[in-house]
C-alpha cells in the first residue's frame, strides 16, 4: 500500500518537473543543441536542422556580399515561398468551374478580409518572380557561375525559368474573365502552330501534331470546362511539385558544388567586401588552412571544396540574417506593390466578343510579337531554340579563367555594352523596318508561307545573334566573351520584344505609341 | 563580426513591412460601408423617439448585408451601404441613406427581389465606384438610369397591366416599336427584317458588342440606345436607320428597347395579369414591318439614306395596275437589287396569312375598275424610234440614259425584270400621287405604238453605259 503511494507519487513529481522544464525542454528539442553561443554550437545548430542544413555550417563572405549575388536567387526563392502561401490561402475560395470560378474572384476581392490584397500578392509575386528569375539568370552568367561542375545546375535553372513562365500562365486563366479566356485562346493556339508547318506538306491529316497538343491543352476544341479543370491542375499540383522538385534539386547540388561561385582569389576586401568584416580567425572548431571533408566517402566535390577556409564565416548569424533580411524585403516589396496596384479582373469570359487585341499575358508578348511573323516560328521555332541555346551556354564555354568574377574583366564589360547597343539597334532596326514596310506578305500576299517561316525577322534576329557571338568569339579568341555577348543580346532582344507587344501593339496588332492613341471601339 | 549591411537592410524593410500591413489593414478593417452604416445607426440612435426604438437601434450589427436571389444565383450586397432602403424614416435623408421612393417596395420586398434585378449595377462589389459599375470597372451593366427604369418591369410584367399600373413608359415605348416599322428592319424573335441588326438580347449585351466611340458622356448601353436613337448616324455613321423619334420619345423606346434581355425571369418573379395576343391584323403589321419605308404608302419619296425612290404602294393607281399575286410575289420574295426584303416564312419569317393580311390591307383601296390591258405583243416595236420619243418626253425626269433623276431609275433590274404590259400601263396611265403623269390618250396624247416602242426601248437600257 505504502510502496503504491511512494510510486504514485514520483510519478506525479516527475510529471510536475517535465511541465516545469517543458520550454527548455521543447527549445532543445526543437534547437537540438539549444541557443548557440559558441561556433561549435552555432555549427551544431545548422547541422542538426533540417532547414538550416540546407546551408553550409560556414559560409564564405563572398557568398555574403551584397553586390555579388544581388540577393536575386533568394528573391526568386523566397517570391515563390510567398506565392505558395498566398495561393493557399486562395485555394480556399475559388472553385474551379467556368460557372463559379469568376464570382469566386470577385469574392476575394470584395467581401474576403484581406482577399483583395491576398489576391495582389500572389499575382504580382507569381509575376516578378519572372523578372527576378531572369535576372538570376543574368547574374549567373554574368559572374561565370555555370562553370566548375554547375553545368548541370544551370539546366535545372532554366527548367525552373520554363516552369515560372507556364506556372504564371495557368494561373492567368483561373479567374475565367475575358483575359484568361482570350489568353487561353491564344495560348492554345500557339499551341496548335505546327500546323502551319504540317499544312505546308499537306501531312496535317495522318500527323497533326499541333492539333493535338491543343486539344490536350483545352481538352476539346475550344476554352471551356475542361480547359480550366486541365489549367487548374497544372497550376496547383503538376507544376508546383515540378518546382519544388527541381528547386530541391538546384539547391542540393549548390552545396555539393561548394556553396556559391566565388573568386579564386578574393579581390580587393576594402570594396564589395567591406559590409561584411573578416572573420575573427581566434579560436574555433575550424583551423585555418584544414578542410573537413564532412563526406569524405562522397566522389567527386565535396560541400567544402575549394573553400578557402580563412574567408568563411558561421552560417548562424551571418546568412541567416542576411536571408531574414532579404525575405523581409521581399515581402515588403510585394505587399507596398500590392498595396498600391490591383491584379487586374476584367468581364466575364464572353466567346462572342473578342478582346481587341487579343493578348497573352505581358511576358510572352515579345513571342506574340514573334508569332504576328510566323505562327510556327514565333510561338514554337525561336522559343525553342533560344532555349536551346541558353542550355547550350556552359557546354560551349568551358574556359575556366575569371570565374565568379563579373563581366570576368574590362574587355567582358566591354563585350556586354557593345553587345546590348548592338543588339538593341539590330532589334529596334527589325520592329521600325517591320511596322514602317510590312513583310513578304504584304510584298507578295500569294507567297507560300513556307518562305515566311524560313525567313522572317524573328529568325533574322536569331541568325543575327547567333553570328555576331561568333564574331565575338573570333575577334576575341575567348568562348566567354561570346556567353556574355550571346547573353546580352538575348535578355535584350527579350525586353525590347516584350515592351513592343505589351506597349507599342494595339487593336489588330497595329502599332501605337501608346494605348492612349488606341482607336475607341 | 555583425554584418552591418544586412542588419539595415532587416531594420528598413521591416519598417516598410509594418507600415504596409499596418496600412493594409487599417484600410480593410475600415471600408466604405461601414462607415455608412455607422452613420446611419448614429442617425437613427439620434432621432429616435422612445426608449424602446433607441435599444433598437443600438443593437444594429455592422456587417457586410446580402441578398442571397437562389433562384438566380446572385447576391445583391447593395444594402451594406443603401442600409436605409426599406426605413420610413429615411425618407428624406440624402444617398445612400434614403428609403426606397414610391410603394414599390410594398410588392418587391428587398429580401426577395434584391435590387439589381431592376437597378442593375454589381451586386456582389462593395464600393460605389464597382457597385454602380462605372466606366472601367469592367462592368457591362452599369446602374440603370431612372428614365429608363420601367424597362425592368417588363421583366416581369405584361404591358397591358403596365400601361394602367405604373409602367407608362415601356408601355407608350412598345406602342412606338409596334408603330414604327422597326421590325421592317430588325429581325426580334426570328421575324423582321435584315437590313438592320437583330434586336434579340440587345438590353443585356455586354457593352463591348456596341461601337461607343462617338456616344457623348458615359459609355453605356442606355447612352448608345437612346444617343442611337436620336441620331443613328451620329453613333454609326455608315448607319441606315431613320430617326423618328428624339428627345423624351427617344427615351420611352429606350425604355422599351432595353426590355429585350436574352435571360428569362425565373417563374417566382413573373406576374402576367394579362395575356396579350399579339395583333396581327392587317393594319398592325403593316406599321409592325412596312411603315418605315413606305410610310402612308400615298406618294413615293426619295429617301436621302437609301439613295432610291420609294414606290408608293398603297397609291390607287400602283394598285391599279398590279394584282395581289403579283403583290404577293413582291412580299414574298423582295426585290433584288432594292432594299425590299423577302418576307416569306423562311427569309424574313411572315406566315402565308400574314403576308395575305398586309396586301388585304395595302390594296383597300384599290379601284373598282380594272385597268384596261394592254397587249403589247400586238405592236411591232420600234427600238430607235422608241429612243428618240424617250428623249423628248422621259429623259426629263428619268435621266439621259434612264439612269433616275426626279423620276426611277429605270436600268434598275427591277424595272428591267418587269413585265412590259405592266411597263407599257404605267407610261399610258401615270401614277397618281408621283410625279409621274399619264402619256396616253387621257393625257399627253401618246399612241398605243408610241408606247409599245418606247417601252421596247427601256428594255434595252441595261446594257447601256453611263
Amino acid at each position: 500500500m505504502n510502496d503504491m503511494n511512494d510510486i504514485k507519487q514520483t510519478g506525479l513529481a516527475k510529471y510536475i518537473e517535465n511541465l516545469k522544464s517543458l520550454k527548455s525542454s521543447f527549445a532543445n528539442s526543437f534547437l537540438r543543441s539549444g541557443i548557440p553561443t559558441s561556433d561549435k554550437s552555432r555549427t551544431a545548430v545548422v547541422v542538426n536542422n533540417f532547414f538550416l542544413h540546407l546551408h553550409g555550417a560556414k559560409t564564405h563572405i563572398n557568398t555574403l556580399r551584397p553586390s555579388y549575388t544581388l540577393g536575386l536567387g533568394l528573391i526568386s526563392f523566397f517570391l515563390l515561398v510567398i506565392v505558395f502561401i498566398s495561393g493557399g490561402f486562395l485555394m480556399v475560395y475559388y472553385s474551379p468551374s467556368i460557372g463559379t470560378a469568376f464570382n469566386a474572384v470577385k469574392d476575394i476581392n470584395f467581401v474576403v478580409f484581406g482577399g483583395k490584397l491576398m489576391r495582389n500578392v500572389h499575382k504580382w509575386s507569381g509575376e516578378a518572380m519572372i523578372i527576378f528569375v531572369l535576372l538570376h539568370m543574368a547574374r549567373v552568367v554574368y559572374t561565370s557561375s555555370y562553370k566548375r561542375g554547375r553545368e548541370f545546375n544551370w539546366v535545372i535553372g532554366i527548367m525552373l525559368l520554363v516552369l515560372t513562365f507556364v506556372i504564371n500562365l495557368t494561373g492567368y486563366m483561373l479567374p475565367w474573365d475575358q483575359l484568361s479566356y482570350w489568353a487561353l485562346v491564344i495560348v492554345s493556339n500557339i499551341a496548335a502552330a505546327p500546323k502551319e508547318l504540317t499544312d505546308i506538306f499537306g501531312i496535317t491529316q495522318y500527323f497533326d501534331i499541333g492539333g493535338a497538343t491543343k486539344e490536350i491543352l483545352l481538352g476539346g476544341t475550344e476554352p471551356g470546362q475542361d480547359s480550366l479543370t486541365r489549367v487548374y491542375l497544372l497550376h496547383i499540383i503538376l507544376l508546383p511539385l515540378g518546382i519544388c522538385i527541381a528547386l530541391g534539386v538546384h539547391f542540393w547540388r549548390i552545396r555539393k558544388d561548394g556553396g556559391l561561385s566565388k573568386p579564386d582569389t578574393l579581390v580587393g576586401k576594402g570594396s564589395g567586401v567591406a559590409s561584411i568584416s573578416p572573420p575573427d580567425k581566434t579560436g574555433g572548431i575550424f583551423p585555418t588552412h584544414k578542410t573537413y571533408g564532412l563526406m569524405e566517402l562522397a566522389r567527386g566535390r565535396t560541400p567544402a571544396v575549394d573553400n578557402d577556409v580563412e574567408n568563411t564565416v558561421t552560417s548562424w548569424p551571418h546568412l541567416f540574417i542576411a536571408e531574414v533580411a532579404v525575405f523581409i524585403l521581399t515581402l515588403a516589396g510585394v505587399i507596398a506593390y500590392s498595396y498600391f496596384i490591383d491584379a487586374p479582373l476584367k468581364e466575364f469570359a464572353n466567346p462572342a466578343i473578342p478582346e481587341n487585341p487579343a493578348k497573352a499575358p505581358w511576358y510572352f508578348l515579345g513571342l506574340q510579337e514573334l508569332v504576328s511573323y510566323s505562327a510556327f516560328m514565333g510561338g514554337q521555332g525561336l522559343p525553342g531554340l533560344a532555349i536551346a541555346g541558353l542550355l547550350l551556354i556552359p557546354y560551349l564555354d568551358r574556359e575556366p579563367e575569371h570565374f565568379g568574377i563579373w563581366f570576368s574583366n574590362k574587355q567582358g564589360k566591354m563585350v556586354a555594352l557593345e553587345s546590348f547597343v548592338i543588339g538593341s539597334i539590330a532589334v529596334i532596326g527589325a520592329l521600325v523596318f517591320v511596322v514602317n514596310f510590312g513583310w513578304f506578305r504584304n510584298w507578295w500576299p500569294n507567297i507560300h508561307q513556307l518562305w515566311i517561316i524560313a525567313i522572317n525577322p524573328g529568325n533574322l534576329l536569331l541568325g543575327f545573334v547567333v553570328a555576331y557571338s561568333l564574331y565575338v568569339i573570333k575577334r576575341t579568341g575567348s568562348t566567354r566573351m561570346g556567353a556574355i555577348s550571346l547573353f546580352t543580346m538575348f535578355l535584350v532582344s527579350y525586353v525590347i520584344l516584350t515592351y513592343t507587344g505589351t506597349v507599342l501593339r494595339g487593336p489588330n496588332w497595329e502599332f501605337f505609341w501608346s494605348s492612349s492613341q488606341w482607336p475607341v471601339h | 563580426m555583425q554584418s552591418r549591411f544586412y542588419l539595415s537592410l532587416l531594420l528598413i524593410s521591416s519598417l516598410v513591412l509594418l507600415t504596409f500591413v499596418a496600412i493594409a489593414t487599417y484600410s480593410a478593417l475600415t471600408p466604405e460601408w461601414k462607415q455608412y452604416q455607422t452613420e446611419y445607426k448614429d442617425f437613427l440612435i439620434k432621432n429616435a423617439k422612445d426608449e424602446a426604438t433607441r435599444e433598437r437601434a443600438e443593437k444594429i450589427d455592422i456587417g457586410i448585408q446580402q441578398i442571397y436571389l437562389t433562384s438566380m444565383k446572385k447576391a445583391d450586397r447593395c444594402t451594406s451601404c443603401h442600409r436605409g432602403v426599406e426605413n420610413p424614416l429615411m425618407a428624406n435623408a440624402e444617398q445612400p441613406h434614403r428609403q426606397h421612393s414610391g410603394n414599390y417596395l410594398e410588392n418587391h420586398p428587398v429580401a426577395k427581389f434584391g435590387c439589381t434585378i431592376c437597378h442593375r449595377g454589381q451586386g456582389q462589389a462593395m464600393n460605389l465606384r464597382e457597385a454602380h459599375g462605372e466606366e472601367h470597372t469592367h462592368w457591362d451593366f452599369p446602374i440603370m438610369p431612372i428614365k429608363y427604369i420601367q424597362s425592368s418591369c417588363a421583366l416581369c410584367h405584361d404591358f397591358e397591366m403596365l400601361k394602367h399600373e405604373g409602367g407608362g413608359h415601356v408601355a407608350k415605348g412598345e406602342e412606338f416599336f409596334r408603330g414604327k416599322g422597326c421590325r421592317g428592319c430588325h429581325k426580334l424573335n426570328g421575324v423582321g427584317g435584315d437590313l438592320g441588326k437583330a434586336l434579340d438580347g440587345i438590353g443585356s449585351r455586354a457593352r463591348a458588342y456596341f461601337p461607343m466611340k462617338h456616344v457623348v458622356g458615359d459609355r453605356t448601353i442606355y447612352n448608345w440606345v437612346k444617343q442611337h436613337f436620336d441620331d443613328p448616324r451620329q453613333i454609326v455613321p455608315e448607319s441606315e436607320m431613320r430617326a423618328f423619334l428624339t428627345g423624351e420619345e427617344s427615351d420611352l423606346l429606350t425604355t422599351y428597347v432595353l426590355t429585350f434581355t436574352s435571360e428569362q425571369m425565373p417563374r417566382n418573379y413573373m406576374l402576367i395579369k394579362n395575356i396579350v395576343m399579339p395583333r396581327t391584323d392587317g393594319e398592325s403589321l403593316y406599321k409592325m414591318y412596312c411603315i418605315a419605308c413606305h410610310s402612308d404608302g400615298k406618294a413615293s419619296i426619295y429617301d436621302e439614306i437609301l439613295k432610291r425612290t420609294i414606290p408608293a404602294i398603297m397609291n390607287p393607281s400602283f394598285l391599279k395596275a398590279i394584282d395581289d399575286n403579283y403583290l404577293k410575289k413582291i412580299l414574298k420574295e423582295g426585290r433584288q437589287g432594292t432594299q425590299m426584303t423577302a418576307w416569306k416564312v423562311d427569309a424574313a419569317g411572315l406566315t402565308e396569312q400574314e403576308i395575305d393580311r398586309i396586301i388585304e390591307y395595302i390594296a383597300k383601296d384599290r379601284p373598282a375598275a380594272k385597268t384596261e390591258p394592254f397587249d403589247v405583243a400586238k405592236f411591232k416595236a420600234d427600238v430607235k424610234r422608241g429612243e428618240e420619243l424617250f428623249n423628248i418626253r422621259c429623259a426629263l425626269c428619268h435621266g439621259k440614259k434612264g439612269e433616275g433623276d426626279l423620276g426611277l431609275n429605270l436600268k434598275n433590274p427591277v424595272v428591267q425584270a418587269a413585265d412590259p404590259a405592266f411597263l407599257a400601263v404605267t407610261v399610258r396611265d401615270g401614277r397618281a400621287g408621283t410625279p409621274m403623269p399619264p402619256f396616253g390618250k387621257d393625257g399627253v396624247g401618246l399612241i398605243e405604238q408610241d408606247i409599245a416602242d418606247i417601252v421596247s426601248y427601256v428594255k434595252t437600257l441595261s446594257q447601256k453605259k453611263l
